[in-house]
């Protein structure tokens, strides 16, 4: 791919501050992609609102970090609870009814949530857009002529402690095995007396949790913090499906690979054929593997 | 907790699925530490009944319009699922239903979601892993891929994991070789006499659990036709000619499947007239 | 039992047959006391308008309701779109109400209280663009089951034939971008519904997502080709005009240049009720026929279909092909009307205009695409007029601080209060209605 396009440049160094580029954003659709992967995989929801999930995070990571100045650690405390509380409202609320309903339906009231996180945020928050966090440590180095920033290093090494724990958490722990008995076979799980209704509450504040933890990571690495920050959640889709959509750590392959492709798409071809190609390297993987790289399979009876 | 087997008393139960009867007036008793089957061919009712006992009707927007559910003279109408879990009521799903991507041994385990003694978990695994051994070098297969036998032995051992007081099977015989079948039910048997565990069978196989059972009903189109105890049930003529397949004979013949669609309707206008 | 009972003669007392002429009657009635109520500008007041109008309205629906073939229908009289009297009259009001809209909606009337006249004539003009847009969609997602998000794409291509072919080559003749922006739509959309055949569900979504964003890729390449960042221009000289063969009718006078524009509300509803009517009924007839049938089994379970020798890939293609095609013509229609189509005309906002729109309206009913698109348009209009005159709204800052914000939150709490519990949307609702009022009406005279 890279010879095709040759003549644009060859220049090693570029080439490798694109790859870097591309891993750092790889990670950020990663974290995303994580949040879309929790849902789907226990509740079979496919969750359109995730980007005003960590739309939300990245606002309220600046109400608590900047505006009330709260000490890091206990700021990040603070948002996470705030965000989990969010997802449990999100269940309880609203999720907890459409258990049972068409999946076009459940899609659209995402987008429903969608919409009201956004007129929220717009109305309470404003849609003046606000400078990016700078919490994280800002500074750089050189690595064979190209750049790389401390931030993405940290965001890289989160992602990936937040799959371990994830992956841990499903492997070994009770309430993980719950949830994937739930994912499996929701009436079976209930009949083993395990609540399905407290597993999907569990994993919309997971997901929330992640939104808030993305909304932090991506606060510092976007241009500024205002209404055009949701879109990441929909950039994020071919990374989750290139991941397939069941697998904790497929998310982390799928943001890597698709963000590196889309970086080099902008390096060689030009801005406007980022999203395309991402798209086209989704659609591809559809037609090819529609359950993505290490989705499970499911088979349908008549 | 399974030191011993709870009765399970139901009365008048009238199940709907929104405008649909599919229970009317049912009248079932399990004793304690007894072993009762009810027999019903397809649409009878038999599914619903296990959701009505398990509280699970509302995943399929059914609901309990009248009767009473009655677990060691506690009412689990009406209950949570886990609470009925946790009150002793554990099932063998029809059609099995394990968690095809979760292993055997995650399976078992996920069987005693209900117990709050996580210690005492790891000796019930070993317990029922004696009850199959088969099972035990398969502990870290993924579920989905085992035989349909193997699948059902997994079936029971994940509903034994919970201790339960009543075990429910709904169509334990469903799709197997009748070897396995035979053997499952020997288990049940075996079960039943060691440990006191209550049973109730739901079974389209009349004959082999009636040969288990000591008391047996027969639901057609969501009412009980005839009650009694197996034996009396075996020798029965309607109920051989309807579900043993004329002269008791383990396998129904297809003239004997297209039968009972008359019969039934006259089993309908006077119900139990027989027994 | 009882049928057997009776002689047939009874049966066919029953039976009911109007002569063709009281048939066809209440729908000619309603097909012209409108033009005449409109021609006479200024000699009728505005009242007596109204009156007449409420009396033809009653009329009408009970001549229709009374004139309905009865008892042993023929195969033929049992296939007819209006069949029953409910559905004759509603018909009938239906009609006359078009007909009748766009006279009362030009009259210079002022309301009481302020309530917003003058803009509502154009509010409903978009009404019958996204109606036109949005059934085509609910055609495609909630007949037949295929579940896409690539209708906004077909918007922009609509635009683009629009360009291409109505404004580059013909330099303003809608005509013939309309049948273009059909056949392309056609095309395309049946390309669009290639991964339908293998996908479903979540991956079908994502598929025909992933196709919106390499539809966006060609407008953005097409606009910055031909017309650079300020977009299509569809008005002024490009404007369309009135095809010459209808330049005889009454009322239609050029204007100074000598040229007959389609310009002002009332010109344009006249364009565009009748093509979203058409597109509307061909959509309803085709979903009660065979082909609509077979979107029906294909939704439910597409294995078992092709088993009762549907051919799947046949239904899906087709139900992707009729549904693009439609929704091409409404962006043509919409890039004509509104005037100007530029980089940001399309976006994820406009994807979700139209799901609010099919689901405030009732998902899965074509009717319901009428009653969503009215709602989402006329919405904001009550919202600014309880915002700026009723007195137990106006003082509230907080409203008049925010009013986008407020509007977009008020139809996303719309959005998840109907799927949680109206999930058949305004649609049910009026069904509910109808059946109400069809009980209460046997009630009073049995």
């Amino acid at each position: 791919m890279l010879l095709a396009f040759g003549n644009f440049t060859a220049d090693p160094s570029v080439n490798l501050q694109l790859l870097i580029g591309g891993l750092a954003l790889g990670a950020i659709y990663a974290v995303v992609a994580l949040g879309f992967v929790l849902v789907y995989k226990s509740t079979d929801v496919l969750n359109l609102a995730h980007g005003e999930f960590l739309m939300l995070g990245a606002y309220f990571a600046l109400t608590f970090l900047i505006s009330e100045n709260l000490n890091f650690f206990l700021g990040v405390l603070v948002l996470l609870l705030v965000m989990l509380v969010f997802g449990l409202l999100v269940h309880y609320g609203i999720m907890r009814r459409m258990v049972g309903q068409g999946f076009f339906a459940i899609v659209l009231i995402t987008l429903g949530i969608a919409t009201i996180i956004r007129a929220l945020l717009l109305i309470f928050y404003g849609p003046t857009e606000r400078a990016r966090l700078d919490l994280l440590p800002q500074g750089s180095f050189e690595v064979g002529g190209a750049t790389v920033r401390h931030v993405d290093l940290i965001i890289f090494a989160v992602v990936a402690g937040c799959v371990l724990l994830f992956f841990l958490f499903f492997k070994y722990t009770r309430l993980g095995l719950h949830m994937r008995a739930v994912a499996d076979d929701i009436e079976a799980a209930a009949a083993m007396g395990i609540d399905p209704d407290k597993v999907y509450a569990m994993t919309w504040a997971a997901a929330m949790v992640m939104a808030g933890v993305g909304g932090l990571l991506f606060g510092h690495v976007t241009g500024a913090i205002d209404r055009s920050i949701e879109a990441i959640g929909l950039r994020a889709f071919p990374a989750a499906v290139v991941g397939g959509l069941t697998s904790l750590g497929g998310s982390i392959v799928g943001g890597l690979v698709v963000g590196v492709i889309e970086q080099f798409a902008n390096g060689h071809l030009g801005t406007k054929w980022r999203e395309p190609v991402a798209f086209s390297v989704m659609f591809v993987v559809l037609l090819v593997r529609p359950t993505g790289l290490w989705g499970r399979k499911d088979l349908e009876r008549v | 907790m399974n030191a011993r087997g709870l009765d399970l008393t139901i009365e008048g139960l009238t199940v709907v699925y929104g405008g649909v009867t599919a229970l009317d007036d049912v009248r079932i008793a399990v004793p304690s530490g007894g072993f009762v089957t009810v027999l019903g061919a397809n649409g009878a009712g038999k599914t619903t009944l296990v959701r009505s006992i398990t509280g699970l009707l509302y995943l399929h927007k059914g609901r309990v319009r009248r009767g009473s559910i009655v677990l060691g003279g506690e009412s689990i109408l009406g209950r949570k699922t886990p609470d009925i879990v946790s009150a002793g009521v554990a099932q063998v799903p029809e059609g099995r239903k394990l968690f095809p991507n979760l292993t055997v041994k995650e399976n078992l385990l996920c069987g005693a979601a209900s117990r709050s003694d996580l210690s005492g978990i790891d000796d019930s695994l070993d317990q029922n892993l004696d009850l199959f051994p088969q099972l035990r070098p398969l502990l870290s297969q993924t579920a989905g891929l085992l035989s349909g036998g193997e699948q059902q032995m997994v079936a029971v051992g994940r509903a034994l994991m919970s201790q339960p007081s009543l075990l429910i099977c709904d169509e334990l015989s469903l799709g197997l070789a009748p070897k396995i079948v035979h053997r499952l039910f020997e288990l049940l048997t075996e079960i039943n006499e060691t440990r006191g565990t209550s049973i109730l069978v739901i079974e389209q196989n009349a004959s082999l659990a009636l040969e288990h059972a000591a008391d047996a009903y027969v639901l057609e189109l969501g009412r009980v036709l005839m009650e009694g105890s197996a034996a009396e049930l075996r020798g029965n003529p309607m109920v051989q000619e309807l579900y043993l397949g004329g002269g008791g004979e383990a396998h129904t013949s297809y003239a004997a499947i297209e039968r009972p669609r008359g019969e039934r309707r006259r089993g309908r206008k006077k119900p139990g007239g027989d027994s | 039992m009882t049928a057997t009972e009776n002689p047939p003669a009874q049966q066919t007392a029953q039976t009911y047959r109007p002569s063709t002429l009281q048939r066809f009657l209440p729908f000619i009635i309603a097909a012209v006391v409108p033009f005449i109520l409109g021609s006479t500008t200024g000699d009728l007041n505005f009242w007596w308008k109204a009156v007449i109008t409420v009396v033809v309205l009653v009329v009408v629906a009970r001549l229709a309701w009374k004139w309905t073939p009865r008892g042993e229908l023929t195969h033929r009289e049992d296939m007819r779109l209006w069949r029953t009297p409910s559905d004759r009259s509603w018909a009938a009001l239906t009609m006359f109400g078009l007909l009748v809209l766009p006279f009362i909606l030009a009259s210079d009337f002022t309301p009481p209280m302020g309530f917003p006249w003058a803009t509502w004539f154009a509010v409903v003009n978009l009404v019958l663009i996204f109606a036109m847009g949005a059934a085509a969609f609910n055609l495609l997602v909630g007949y037949s089951g295929q579940i896409s998000l690539a209708h906004v794409a077909f918007l922009a291509l609509g635009s683009i034939v629009g360009g291409v072919v109505g404004v580059q080559w013909s330099g303003g003749n809608m005509w013939y971008a309309l049948p273009a922006a059909a056949l392309a739509g056609a095309v395309v959309g049946a390309i669009s519904g290639l991964p339908a055949l293998r996908l479903k569900h979540l991956y079908l979504l994502l598929a025909t997502f992933g196709f919106h964003f390499v539809m966006m890729l060609v407008w953005r390449e097409y606009l910055q080709e031909y017309f650079g960042f300020v977009g299509i221009r569809f008005k002024g000289e490009n404007s369309p005009r009135i095809a010459s063969w209808l330049h005889w009718l009454p009322g239609i006078d050029p204007d100074q240049n000598g040229e007959f524009v389609i310009t002002g509300q009332f010109r344009w509803y006249w364009v565009l009720m009748p093509i979203t009517v058409l597109s509307i009924l061909f959509m309803v007839n085709v979903v009660r026929t065979r082909e609509g049938r077979a979107f029906a089994a294909v939704r439910d379970r597409d294995v078992s279909a092709s088993l009762l020798g549907i051919n799947v890939a046949r239904s899906k293609l087709f139900a992707f092909a009729l549904s693009s095609a439609i929704v091409s013509m409404s962006g043509v229609l919409a890039s004509f009307y509104i005037g100007s189509r530029g980089e940001d005309s399309f976006n994820v906002q406009t994807v979700l205009n139209y799901a609010i729109i099919i689901v405030v309206g009732g998902f899965s009913s074509i009717q319901g695409a009428i009653f969503g698109s009215a709602f989402f348009w006329f919405l904001p209009e009550w919202f600014k007029w309880a915002r700026e005159e009723l007195w137990f709204v106006r003082d509230i800052d907080f409203l008049s601080d925010y009013p986008s914000e407020i509007d977009l939150a008020i139809k996303g709490f719309l959005v998840v209060i109907i799927l949680m519990f109206k999930p058949d949307g305004l649609a049910g609702m009026w069904r509910d209605f109808k059946n109400w009022l069809g009980r209460t009406l046997a009630r009073s005279n049995p």
